[in-house]
């Protein structure tokens, strides 16, 4: 695959956009900056033939700062490659890729829900997997994997509907 | 005490000379219970399957009186739980229980509905018995059709000893929502698992969350 980066074509698609190639054990990877994100995942789709996002997720180097690091999977079924797209991310914000590829806005849901992870642009920003109202994101570092209180949610719904209720013999 | 007997000078002669047989209400009623129980199969992940094995042809749950499963809870008077029952889940679970007539009876099925099983996580709930009564566990990941028919007739065991009349006129302590055997009470496993290998919780102020704050490792620097 890093022979593939290398290719013309990338050069081409990615010529003034500012992007670094790092390798990999398992190949090679493009790493960007947050404000070129956005136009290098476009290039790579519009010029380089990348016409699927297979993934997007985040890593989080807690505590190391800044700690969310985005990562986008990308696949061409024209030329038969994958490319993963890396890029260090400030603060928890990045912006969306939903409009570049509409099935990466579940993905980003995800991503959301898990870190926490806003997508700026994101059409339907909710959560994905964790009960609406929930207020943390667990595949952050810090979060204890018992959870902080994972029965909350629930005991407020029982306590809510149980008012005015009178026990039956 | 015994079953339907006639009830005559001669107990050995033909039944229809004398019209009546005469038995214990308790007793009738308990037999009619445990052997008529229409379960209600909450299948929520693998358990569900050998759930669903236990009710066809091969395992033959008629032969107990328990084959009418119904998808409404309002028709059911067992319910089982079989699988992982999540916090998100855990809403729809208690509703279903509380949408059943009573007298009602819990099973539940499978090491995740008891204990959380292998799923000591954030999103599963750890044994079903933290938000309903459980009348009978079952251990297995998953059982086998065999070992749900087994908890099937220790509950009968279990409804035989029941006392229905006793219930009714104020002398045995009444059903009420919490009835039943489980700790109803979220116990989370801290003891046992918060240990030096827990790589998540090195959080100082996850930790005081969950009140342990002192640290089992030594924090990671920059």
């Amino acid at each position: 695959m890093s022979e593939q980066l290398t290719a013309p074509r990338f050069a081409a698609a990615l010529e003034g956009l500012a992007h670094r190639v790092v390798a990999h054990p398992d190949g090679a990877a493009i790493e960007v900056e947050q404000a070129a994100l956005h136009d290098v995942l476009r290039a790579l789709r519009d010029r380089a033939g990348f016409a699927m996002c297979t993934f997007v997720t985040a890593i989080d180097h807690y505590p190391r700062e800044p700690r969310f690091q985005l990562h986008h999977q990308l696949l061409s079924l024209e030329h038969r490659d994958r490319v993963r797209v890396q890029c260090t991310l400030s603060g928890a914000s990045a912006p969306t890729c939903s409009d570049l590829w509409p099935g990466a806005n579940w993905m980003e849901r995800e991503c959301f829900d898990m870190f926490g992870i806003h997508f700026t642009g994101h059409p339907d920003l909710r959560r994905l997997l964790m009960p609406e109202g929930y207020e943390h994101h667990p595949l952050r570092k810090e979060f204890p994997h018992h959870g902080i209180e994972p029965d909350k949610l629930y005991r407020d719904w029982d306590r809510k509907r149980r008012e005015g209720w009178t026990e039956t013999p | 005490m015994g079953s339907l007997k006639p009830v005559g000078p001669d107990q050995a002669s033909d039944q229809s000379a004398f019209g009546f047989v005469a038995t214990r209400t308790d007793w009738l009623i308990n037999w009619g219970r445990k052997n008529s129980l229409w379960p209600m199969p909450l299948g929520l992940s693998c358990c569900g399957i050998e759930l669903m094995a236990m009710l066809g042809p091969k395992f033959d749950l008629a032969r107990f009186g328990a084959e009418a499963a119904r998808f409404t809870p309002r028709q059911c008077d067992l319910l089982v739980i079989a699988g992982t029952l999540t916090w998100k889940m855990a809403q729809a679970a208690r509703t279903i229980y509380d949408q059943m007539p009573d007298p009602k009876w819990v099973i539940a099925m499978g090491v995740c509905s008891s204990s959380g099983g292998m799923y000591d996580s954030y999103a599963v709930v750890q044994g079903v018995d933290s938000i309903l009564p459980v009348d009978v566990y079952v251990p297995g990941c998953p059982p086998r059709p065999d070992a749900v028919i087994d908890a099937i007739l220790k509950l009968q065991k279990k409804i035989e000893r029941e006392d229905p009349l006793g219930r009714l006129l104020g002398s045995a302590p009444p059903i009420g929502s919490e009835s039943g055997s489980g700790k109803l009470q979220f116990q989370p496993n801290f003891g046992h698992h918060k240990s030096g290998l827990d790589k998540h919780a090195h959080d100082p102020k996850a930790r005081q969350a969950i009140g342990d704050p002192a640290p089992r490792r030594t924090e990671v620097k920059p």
